[in-house]
């Protein structure tokens, strides 16, 4: 991953965003300023800054969740694999059912486990009952979930423990085939033994998928992420590989926020 | 704006803990070679009494760079002064037994007579140990340049000691009674030349330390 301060013309292919002096607005508070980026694919970025910094938003962006608050305002352009995702032309649902979400804390639907995940498939239309099994299994399988649900699918979703809650939610995203997962604080309601699961789920599914994740847990991101972008007051303060940013960050705020020495 | 308190203290300590190694190990150095100009066995004895002190300190350093490394998460600058410290505390401790060695050839050679005056080894001290001073002072005011300058100084060590061997090579081609003598001259020569060899190292470390740079000043 690049800033465009260190390189300007890089078209490189495997980038997954290009992000391209965004600015954004809640009413009149700015939350994003000129914020530019390439995110590579087939990798885990981590976001990482304090509260307030703009992260969240920034996430909420690269699936136009953000469109659905009214008073936002947008500028600059964010590219999914080179189109515009706030051109006219761009279909939401899809957009989305490429880039999907997963939040902080779990929040199965009020339905069985199969049912959780069989969802979207089933909004998206086409599936057969045999592919519909076959896909809630494999998705199962990847969320690391099937070995501890399979002799009880139809049982709800709410009687897992959190843990296995936030396992069926990524398995209900990655139900859609998704490209992209974006994960918003996927750990932070979850004890240490439920976090290094899911933090090791985000390790294997970056084999198949572009990973971004949120998070305040500095060691998280120092876990499970192959670049790091820090964010400090809706600005983007330095983005790259998450050694450089752990072990000798440049820019003197990303020091100071990263040791703790935060003032 | 000193927060984190708890990892600043382990920092402090360990900076004060290894400037205190440090300091042992450019007098430890000293000693050694005086030991052996002066043929002075009570000397002797001090430097492997100080020996055992540095090898503590080295201890006691590693428990702390461990104990901020299991609860502190350390991180960035953070994270280079303790993995440099913990690099660092090795070289010291091999100083200081480089230094045992050089006493014991004091203990060994009993006051038999110097088959050549002692000159150009106590230089090669002298220069270790400037080395090693400049790369501690470096090390506390956090000064790249002065510790990328110590190369210069190993790079004239290296020379000595050649020097060095080919004058005891051609001593003992002299006269083969020298033979023994010469030996552990060279042995003292060969120690000096890698205290020289370590403080390059710390100098390396203390950039490191520093900038994340990673430089060979060997």
């Amino acid at each position: 991953m690049q800033t465009n301060n260190n390189n300007n013309n890089n078209n490189n292919n495997n980038n997954v965003f290009e992000v391209e002096n965004l600015n954004l607005w809640y009413g009149k508070t700015q939350a994003l300023k000129d914020v530019s980026v390439k995110i590579e694919g087939r990798k885990v970025t981590a976001i990482i800054g304090p509260s307030g910094c703009g992260k969240s938003t920034f996430l909420k962006v690269l699936n136009r969740l953000i469109s659905l608050i009214p008073s936002v305002k947008i500028s600059g352009s964010v590219q999914f694999h080179g189109k515009d995702i706030f051109s006219d032309g761009i279909n939401l649902v899809n957009l989305r059912a490429l880039v999907g979400m997963v939040f902080q804390k779990p929040n199965p639907f009020p339905k069985s486990i199969f049912d959780n995940v069989a969802f979207g498939p089933r909004i998206h239309g086409k599936k057969t009952k045999s592919e519909l099994a076959d896909l809630v299994e494999n998705s199962l399988k990847k969320a690391a979930l099937w070995e501890e649900v399979k002799d009880r699918l139809h049982e709800p979703g709410v009687s897992l423990s959190g843990g296995q809650q936030q396992r069926l939610c990524i398995a209900r995203a990655l139900a859609n085939e998704p490209e992209v997962i974006l994960m918003d604080e996927p750990t932070s309601a979850l004890d240490p033994s439920a976090t290094l699961k899911i933090e090791d789920l985000v390790r294997s599914l970056r084999e198949q998928y572009h990973i971004i994740v949120v998070t305040h847990n500095m060691q998280q991101a120092g876990r499970v992420s192959d670049n790091t972008l820090f964010f400090l007051n809706g600005e983007l303060i330095e983005a790259d590989t998450t050694e450089k940013i752990f072990t000798n960050p440049k820019d003197k705020r990303t020091e100071d926020y990263i040791t703790g020495r935060f003032g | 704006m000193v927060e984190r308190q708890q990892l600043q203290k382990m920092l402090d300590t360990i900076q004060e803990d290894l400037l205190k190694m440090g300091g042992l190990a450019e007098a430890i150095i000293h000693k050694a070679v005086e030991s052996l100009k002066n043929y002075d066995l009570d000397m002797a004895e001090e430097v492997l009494a100080m020996d055992k002190i540095i090898d503590a300190l080295e201890l006691t350093i590693e428990e702390t760079c461990i104990l901020a490394i299991a609860t502190q998460q350390p991180l960035a600058n953070d994270l280079r002064k303790i993995s440099a410290a913990f690099k660092i505390i090795t070289d010291l401790e091999r100083i200081g037994d480089h230094a045992c060695g050089i006493a014991k050839v004091t203990k060994k050679l009993n006051k038999e007579p110097l088959i050549k005056p002692l000159i150009d080894l106590p230089r090669m001290a002298y220069l270790a140990q400037k080395m090693l001073k400049k790369t501690l002072d470096a090390y506390v005011s956090a000064d790249e340049e002065l510790a990328k300058s110590v190369g210069d100084a190993d790079n004239e060590v290296d020379s000595l000691h050649d020097q060095i061997f080919n004058e005891l090579v051609l001593l003992m081609l002299q006269e083969p009674r020298n033979i023994n003598q010469a030996a552990k001259l060279l042995f003292v020569s060969r120690s000096l030349e890698r205290v020289a060899d370590h403080a390059a190292n710390i100098a390396e470390r203390v950039v490191y330390m520093i900038s994340g740079k990673r430089l060979n000043l060997n």
